[in-house]
């Protein structure tokens, strides 16, 4: 009888397998009318050069260049005049193709100058394209939430990665967390951000499955973010996630960047605490 | 009800009783009592009980009883007291009464002053072809002109124009809130267990408010109260079991109705088999049930105690060495019904119901434990008098107070050790009540009108109080014996609210309260038509309709709704409109028997301050044209043939016109293609036909009957659009020592949800 049961069930899911075959299939749409926009990153990192990445997005079905040269310049847009004011001292940031050659992150205007790290006062940052448009921003550098400290944890040959931090109940605080295996370049194995709302005590716990072995190495980054920088960041995962996921709504993207020139972006101070695990 | 029109100043006398089915004891709801000498007449109401006033007179007079599928009765009578006839009416014979039955007979609906509504027969429903073979009386509703279903296979419910959780659907009037299995795809509504469904779109009577579109009263069956005798079925997806008797005959009976699916049965078998092979996955197991349950007695000639009940649960779980998934949902109502009747004027129903949905998730990893759910459950008081007052006027008064209590968006995780916790979520109460008044009469000798007002409010947790006034107004003007002409107005309140951010109906949308921010929402109907009867067996029903929508809710662009404890905050409040055109044309006796319908409708929402600067934008549920095809065919007494063909213009989407590349910050990845959307809803899907074909065929044994259903769904295998995508094809390219990936091609790609789908069912009775 167990084995009917089981031959019965297999071959309902045959059926199933070959009835459904062919449901996916490639379609013509015709989408509604786009007009490209311009599109700012831009992340303050005390000690660091002010650093800022200017593209224009695309209307969905544009096509693509496959020369990477041609694709980097159909994409990073060129002749604005980029500056950054705090405490009245203008920086300007200059069209330079600059390379990050600790992170390999990207800029395409750039200063020599170093950002301060000044939680206190406003940074304003002001772009003019070369159409003549204005983009405006404001934001702050927060202070850094330090990682109190990370524990190791076994159970049998397998460990996990326990990172605690203090939050303070006097304040709304949005954090971002962001767990990288063997390299700063690997793909996150975990990459969130949460308000501080979730949190029971001020001593807050982030942790891992047991899916570690000695030897191991864990890069745990902490952003202490600006509600406008956790509100662009949930908009983008929103908008990623919801193409084709029938039970997510799509979003607009929240930008803290407007102007004339109606961009998307984000303008934020970056405040992050990283500590490099080796598991032993 | 139609009404006489006799003289004033008359003595009167009045007759009254109940009207049953003379084989089972079911009581027969709308079955029609006719005064052929005076021209005039009524109906039973829902609990099967009549009363008519008649002028005194030595001459006999006939009362004619009738209902579609039964033999007519005729009584005479002197009208020269009060008195009491309870009928019981025969079925006219097997096949009639198996094919050709609706709840109201075609005449007695051109003369009502009810309109927009549509009364399904579950026996004609389930003759239809169904998806997998599983009858299901929602997905017949969606087949009816002004109903749209929403994305494919669904059970979701959009009424002119209005959101899946504008329709009260009550059970035995105990509302059930998400009345769906797996996902939306059924509905938990066993229909070995339903007597009358009735579906109210617009002209709402006043006794029915809290919500704006539309208004799904499900009746369970009493049980045969003469003998006892059981049906069922056994599908491909689930099997089905009734069984039903006296408790004492014809005085009181029982009926428990079950339903289950199966398919983890064999999931699990292969689980077990593949238990020890490596690399071997796992199926995850799922099953839904059903559980109908009432009892009822006569407790004199005055007095009838019902008591019926409903449990269903969905049940999705997965689990290996690791990793411990259950998620769970479902319903529980409970009711708990008097009937008394005072005099042969005047009844009363009082009911108490209670109603609980709730849904959990839980996830056990190793060391680590995720729980959410959230509920909403109900306490409810009603009072429901019938009162004939005279020959002309038929007053309906009463009220309800409810009780709610919600739990929304509850949270707990983190570690089983303690040392990771994270948690969320609110409780919400609330008190709705409501109280209401009708008349119907006739105003003058073609014109009958039912005048009513309710007055609803809601009291919240927070203490904050609602008032509502909801006039309504349904006249019929009887231009000849075979056309009328017909008018609404009504204003609704709805109190309680479903957050749901998606296009479809999911266990996890939250119900909502009414509070100190979320006003409450409201409506305001007009309606107009034409219904005219074609020779004996056709009906043509042509209604336009106009509906303003008051404080809508839509969540905001980005909305956090997960871990939220201020999930007000994401909310948006704007209006909306809806109108549109619907015709129907109707034939329930013969041979062939069904109906065609047509939608032609528009609804837009707006005014919303966060969303597209309060431009107006089309709900997901635009749907502009909307066809039914439904026959059934009596072959012979042995076979029937039925067909269902649906055509609809493709559902508004929301799809990205742009895309933007997003670099990230140092320990992620640069993202070449991140969809940009912009305003909403502007794509229109492609159109989405199908037909369904469907054959029964009928056995007769010594214990009893039998027969085959066989369905095919989407017979010509149309490949309707269920989700549509944009999917990009990645390079990855270094340039400058930098790996970046470049989208070398941008496909849109479509799923599709069932291809061509046969079942087949035995279904029996004994």
């Amino acid at each position: 009888m167990k084995k009917l049961i089981q031959y019965i069930g297999i071959a309902i899911l045959l059926s199933i397998s070959v009835i459904a075959c062919n449901l996916e299939k490639e379609v013509e749409i015709v989408l509604p009318a786009y007009e490209r926009q311009y599109v700012v990153e831009c992340y303050l990192e005390p000690g660091k050069p002010f650093n800022l990445l200017l593209t224009k997005s695309s209307s969905y079905f544009d096509s693509i260049s496959l020369d990477p040269a041609k694709y980097l310049k159909d994409l990073l847009a060129d002749s604005a005049k980029v500056t950054i004011t705090h405490n009245g001292v203008v920086h300007e940031l200059k069209e330079t193709l600059y390379i990050d050659p600790t992170t390999n992150k990207l800029g395409n205007y750039a200063s020599q100058d170093l950002v301060p790290a000044d939680y206190t006062n406003e940074f304003v940052l002001k772009i003019v394209t070369k159409e003549g448009k204005l983009i405006n921003g404001v934001t702050k550098i927060l202070p850094i939430v330090k990682i109190d400290s990370i524990a190791v944890e076994y159970q049998d040959t397998f460990a996990r990665v326990l990172t605690y931090l203090t939050d303070s109940k006097l304040t709304e605080d949005y954090y971002r967390r962001v767990l990288n295996e063997g390299s700063l370049d690997s793909l996150p194995r975990q990459d969130f951000a949460n308000d501080d709302k979730l949190y029971d005590t001020e001593l807050v716990a982030y942790g891992t499955g047991y899916n570690y072995v000695k030897g191991d190495t864990i890069f745990n980054t902490i952003f202490h973010m600006t509600k406008d920088y956790f509100d662009f960041f949930r908009t983008i995962n929103i908008a990623k996630a919801s193409n084709g996921n029938i039970i997510a709504q799509p979003s607009t993207i929240t930008s803290n960047v407007s102007g004339s020139a109606n961009p998307i972006g984000i303008f934020t101070g970056l405040s992050y605490d990283r500590k490099m695990t080796i598991i032993k | 009800m139609f009404l006489s029109n006799f003289l004033f100043g008359q003595n009167t006398f009045t007759i009254n009783g109940t009207i049953k089915d003379a084989d089972n004891g079911e009581t027969l709801l709308g079955a029609t009592i006719e005064v052929p000498k005076y021209q005039s007449g009524t109906t039973t109401n829902e609990y099967g009980f009549y009363s008519i006033t008649i002028p005194e007179g030595t001459d006999s007079i006939v009362l004619k009883y009738s209902y579609i599928g039964y033999q007519t009765i005729s009584r005479t009578i002197i009208a020269n007291k009060n008195i009491v006839i309870n009928i019981k009416l025969q079925p006219v014979g097997q096949v009639l009464s198996e094919v050709v039955v609706a709840a109201n007979g075609l005449e007695e609906k051109n003369k009502s002053t009810e309109m927009s509504v549509a009364t399904l027969n579950v026996k004609e429903a389930k003759l239809l072809p169904a998806l997998f073979g599983e009858v299901d009386i929602i997905k017949t509703i969606q087949l009816k002109p002004g109903v749209n279903g929403g994305s494919e296979g669904s059970t979701g419910l959009f009424v002119r124009g209005g959101g899946a959780d504008q329709n009260l659907i009550v059970l035995d009037e105990a509302i059930v809130y998400n009345a769906q299995h797996l996902f939306g795809f059924f509905s938990t509504f066993n229909s070995d267990a339903l007597k009358d469904v009735k579906i109210f779109k617009g002209g709402f009577p006043s006794q029915y408010g809290g919500r704006l579109s539309s208004v799904i009263d499900v009746r369970l069956k009493e049980g045969n109260n003469q003998k006892f005798s059981g049906s069922g079925g056994i599908g491909l997806i689930a099997s089905r079991l009734t069984l039903e008797g006296p408790i004492q005959k014809g005085k009181s009976s029982f009926i428990v109705s079950g339903r289950r699916t199966y398919v983890d049965i064999f999931t699990n078998a292969i689980n077990k088999a593949n238990e020890n092979k490596e690399g071997a996955t796992k199926i995850p197991g799922y099953y839904f049930y059903d559980l109908n349950t009432k009892v009822n007695f006569e407790l004199g000639p005055k007095d009838r105690l019902f008591v019926s009940g409903y449990f269903g649960r969905d049940v999705f779980n997965f689990s290996n060495k690791t990793f411990n998934f259950n998620f769970n949902w479902g319903n529980a109502t409970g009711t708990a019904r008097w009937n008394h009747v005072f005099n042969p004027k005047l009844f009363l129903n009082t009911t108490f119901t209670y109603s609980d949905y709730q849904y959990n998730i839980s996830n056990k990893l190793t060391g680590f434990e995720f729980n959410t759910n959230s509920n909403i459950r109900d306490a409810n008081l009603k009072f429901d008098f019938h009162n004939n007052l005279n020959t002309n006027h038929n007053l309906r008064f009463g009220g309800n107070i409810t009780y709610h209590q919600f739990g929304v968006g509850r949270l707990k995780a983190g570690s089983t050790d303690g040392k990771i916790s994270f948690s969320a979520g609110n409780d919400f109460n609330g008190t709705e009540m409501g109280a209401y008044v009708a008349d119907e009469y006739q105003a003058l000798k073609n014109l009958k009108i039912n005048a009513g007002l309710r007055l609803s409010s809601f009291i919240s947790s927070g203490n904050v109080s609602n008032l509502g006034w909801e006039p309504r107004l349904a006249l019929n003007y009887g231009v000849n014996d075979k056309i009328s002409l017909k008018a609404s107005y009504s204003r609704m309140y709805q109190y309680v609210h479903l957050i749901s951010n998606s296009g479809i109906s999911l266990p996890t949308d939250i119900w909502y309260p009414s509070t100190a921010k979320v006003k409450p929402e409201t409506s305001d109907q007009i309606a107009g038509g034409i219904s005219w009867l074609l020779g004996k067996h056709w009906l043509l029903t042509n209604e336009y309709y106009y509906k303003w929508l008051g404080n809508q809710i839509e969540y905001k662009d980005g909305a956090q709704l997960f871990a939220n404890d201020n999930i007000e905050n994401e909310f948006s409040f704007g209006k909306g409109y809806a109108y549109g055109m619907e015709w129907e044309l109707e034939k329930k006796e013969g041979k062939l028997t069904g109906w065609i319908g047509y939608t032609l409708a528009w609804v837009k929402k707006g005014g919303f301050p966060d969303i597209m600067q309060g431009r107006y934008f089309s709900p997901k549920y635009d749907r502009r044209h909307n066809l039914t095809v439904v026959a059934i065919y009596e072959l012979n007494r042995r076979i029937s043939l039925t067909g269902a063909f649906v055509f609809g213009s493709g559902d508004v989407g929301w799809l990205p016109s742009g895309r933007l590349t997003f670099q990230n910050t140092t320990g992620t990845q640069f993202d070449p293609v991140i969809p940009v959307y912009g305003d909403r809803n502007t794509f229109r899907l492609p159109n989405y036909h199908r037909l369904d074909l469907g054959m029964v065929i009928r056995f007769w044994h010594k214990w009893g009957e039998s027969d085959l259903t066989i369905s095919v769904y989407n017979a010509y295998d149309r490949r309707n659009t269920y989700i549509l995508y944009l999917e990009p094809e990645y390079q990855t390219v270094n340039q400058g020592g930098v790996n970046i990936q470049i989208p070398t091609r941008i496909a849109a790609k479509q799923i599709s949800l069932f291809p061509i789908l046969p079942s087949i069912t035995w279904n029996f009775k004994f």
